[in-house]
């Protein structure tokens, strides 16, 4: 193991051959008519899911899977690329027409108003930062286990909470709904964990 | 009797992709937020993306900055001990400090000291005899900018730790807004349509790339945080002694003993780690009152290299005796996590290939970041509504950037170590300001296209003054002037062979 930990190459390129196979399988099943590329996309995603899972027993049990981790998706963009078509540059059309080919779905054109905006960023910012506090506190307290590790999970989810909360709050249309179920996490949250304390 | 076929049952019609069934207007709405977010935030979002694509090979650029520092696989406890004598000699007393030891990434003996004067360091050779400065200027630079923007220390990393979340949560909502998701998963047309173009490169980065995307932001959102969340927890649950939080994950300091003593004693040390740590390779040494009867010294080991996060610690009084260990076989779940985050989010638990891989990555995380405003700002030319002002501020700023970058890095070539710091925060600002003034004055593809220019002049002149001014052995030095003249070059030649990429809108002006 030690001579693979010290020359990452030996590990490393097999790993990006197998993301690239995995993936040029998966493009020959989503490019194959109707239901034949099943087999293809089954063998394409295992591929995938085994690159992911053989390096740990090559590399350790975190170092391997992160090091697939980070090798395959850069396989799977050499595969994307390879497939890019190459159009002719259309000449400038300042009109609707350009780019509709793309069916991409436009974005909500909502009416607001000026409240309604600086509620939406406070829900986005520092409500949701609160709310996310509350839940990651929250976490720590009452989940059981090592208390460095109700921590740092605790700390881990907040920036995914508050991430989440962003993504809804800007998305919603109903801004009372989003307001109410923030600040809701955030009394409950931080009352729940005040109440029990940290042991 | 009919000639007639029978009829044949009418087929099922296809069950659509679950993601194809969500309702429109959802989609449409989370593409508002999306949009919003991404504008409010792609400044910052684009420059840490860019920054943190160069500080994944931070330790390659201190070798670059030291390319005539002498190279060494391993130093003796003699040399250290020597080292450590040295410095404090000329440094005259030290309040803390810590030893760097050599090894594959930096093949360096650096001693850096907290003296009355600042930080100040020194490289050592095999013997323990001072060399040279161990100042990394153009590297801090870097490093400062991507952690803090170069902000007072808590607010900027506040302000990174926000970015990370922001961009978490275009990822989240990124993901929400492509029901296509399946259906386009391999679908890359260059040319034609600039809008659609940048839509195929911004969605497939996007989605291939997600578990590298998720691990950088989510990691990184929580390394800028970290002040916050731990400031909270103190006031909610530890009545406001945020000393507690750290105290969880940090041996306990030793009493207070101000008395002075003679240099600290580290090689009765190295002779216990060989029974405490076996095969264990010393990496780091940090000092606390190295000239006082209660100093200590802490050694980090390294072992487990199957695991990230594979740092023994130990800790001696300045009698020789051990107060604190902790093996990284024996963490738990929450140690192995808070010793890996920062490895995690700068990809240097692999070796070489997986920092080639962050690097490119991060270009394609930067990239993706830019072409968002591209998007919205060619969406709104489509729609009779251009921003000609602002796809010229967006182009003086994504163009602006490398070109600011690449001329700090030509001024730390030449200048060398010496460089203050000053000068380079300076320079990048000035850069930056002028690129977006540029913006009122340039048309937009001009603006583009000049900066880039720069861009190319200062990455190839950086290789060439580097190669000529800095003589050393190291191969890593070398390697990254390679890469500076051809990656400039390329750029230039892309440039030149392709002026109408220089505009921010649909491309087609």
């Amino acid at each position: 193991m030690s001579v693979m930990l010290e020359n990452p190459l030996i590990v490393g390129l097999p790993i990006l051959a197998a993301g690239v196979a995995g993936v040029w399988l998966l493009r020959s099943a989503w490019r194959a008519p109707g239901g034949e590329g099943q087999a293809a996309r089954l063998l394409g995603w295992g591929v995938i899911v085994g690159t992911i899972a053989w390096p740990a027993w090559a590399l350790g049990p975190y170092r391997g899977p992160f090091e697939a981790l980070a090798l395959i998706p850069v396989a799977a963009l050499g595969v994307v690329a390879s497939g890019a078509t190459i159009k002719r540059v259309r000449a400038g059309r300042a009109s609707k027409a350009a780019g509709a080919d793309s069916l991409a779905p436009e974005p909500l054109d909502r009416p607001t108003t000026r409240w309604r905006t600086t509620l939406r960023w406070l829900l986005a910012g520092p409500i949701g930062m609160i709310a996310a506090m509350a839940v990651g506190i929250c976490y720590a307290v009452w989940i059981p286990g090592e208390p460095q590790t109700r921590l740092l999970i605790g700390g881990l989810i907040v920036p995914a909470v508050w991430g989440g909360a962003m993504a809804w709050t800007l998305a919603d249309n109903r801004i009372i709904r989003a307001t109410a179920v923030l600040l809701g996490t955030a009394f409950l949250g931080f009352g729940l964990s005040i109440l029990k304390g940290f042991a | 009797m009919s000639t007639k076929a029978p009829a044949r049952p009418a087929a099922q019609p296809a069950r659509k992709p679950l993601l194809s069934r969500v309702p429109a207007d959802f989609v449409r709405a989370v593409l508002k937020g999306h949009s919003g977010l991404g504008l409010a935030f792609a400044a910052a979002i684009y420059l840490v993306c860019l920054t943190g694509s160069i500080a994944v090979f931070a330790q390659e650029f201190q070798r670059w900055e030291h390319a005539d520092a002498p190279r060494l696989t391993s130093a003796s406890p003699e040399a250290v001990q020597a080292a450590l004598e040295n410095a404090i000699v000329r440094a005259g007393t030290a309040e803390h400090g810590y030893i760097q030891l050599p090894d594959a990434e930096i093949p360096h003996l650096v001693v850096n000291l907290d003296t009355p004067k600042g930080d100040e360091g020194w490289i050592a050779d095999g013997n323990g005899t001072l060399v040279a400065g161990s100042a990394v200027p153009w590297t801090e630079f870097i490093t400062g900018l991507h952690i803090s923007l170069h902000l007072p220390r808590s607010w900027g990393e506040f302000l990174v730790g926000l970015t990370g979340v922001a961009l978490l949560s275009s990822l989240i909502s990124g993901l929400l807004a492509h029901p296509r998701i399946f259906r386009d998963a391999f679908h890359l047309r260059l040319g034609g349509s600039r809008r659609l173009q940048e839509a195929d490169l911004h969605n497939r980065l996007g989605v291939w790339a997600m578990p590298f995307h998720l691990a950088v932001s989510l990691t990184g959102a929580l390394l800028g945080l970290t002040t916050l969340i731990v400031g909270v927890l103190g006031f909610a649950l530890f009545n406001g002694d945020v000393d507690k939080v750290y105290g969880l994950f940090l041996p306990a300091d030793l009493p207070e003993d101000a008395r002075a003593a003679p240099v600290i004693d580290l090689q009765p040390m190295f002779a216990q780690l060989e029974i405490q740590s076996p095969g264990g390779r010393v990496d780091l040494i940090q000092l606390e009152h190295p000239q006082e009867a209660g100093g200590s010294a802490m050694f980090q080991v390294e072992r487990e290299p199957q695991h990230i996060a594979n740092i023994d610690s130990y800790a001696f009084d300045r009698s020789g005796k051990l107060y604190h260990s902790a093996k990284a076989a024996d963490n738990n779940l929450g140690e192995d996590i808070l010793a890996s985050i920062g490895q995690v989010h700068f990809g240097w638990f692999g070796g070489g290939i997986v920092k080639i891989a962050y690097g490119l990555l991060g270009l394609g995380l930067t990239y993706l970041a830019a072409s968002g405003v591209t998007i919205w700002l060619a969406r709104r030319r489509d729609k009779r509504n251009a921003s000609p002002g602002w796809e010229r501020v967006w182009t003086g700023f994504v163009w602006g950037q490398p070109a600011a970058l690449a001329l700090t890095a030509l001024i730390a070539a030449v200048v060398g170590t010496g460089v203050g710091s000053t000068v380079l925060v300076s320079t990048w600002g000035a850069v930056t300001l002028l690129a977006l003034a540029g913006a009122a004055f340039a048309e937009q593809r001009t603006l583009g296209r000049w900066l880039a220019l720069l861009t190319t002049g200062a990455l190839v002149a950086t290789g060439a003054a580097h190669a000529l001014l800095h003589r050393g052995s190291d191969p890593v030095a070398w390697a990254i002037d390679v890469v500076f003249v051809v990656g400039g070059a390329a750029l230039g030649g892309w440039i030149l062979r392709r002026p109408s990429r220089f505009s921010a809108s649909s491309g087609a002006s």
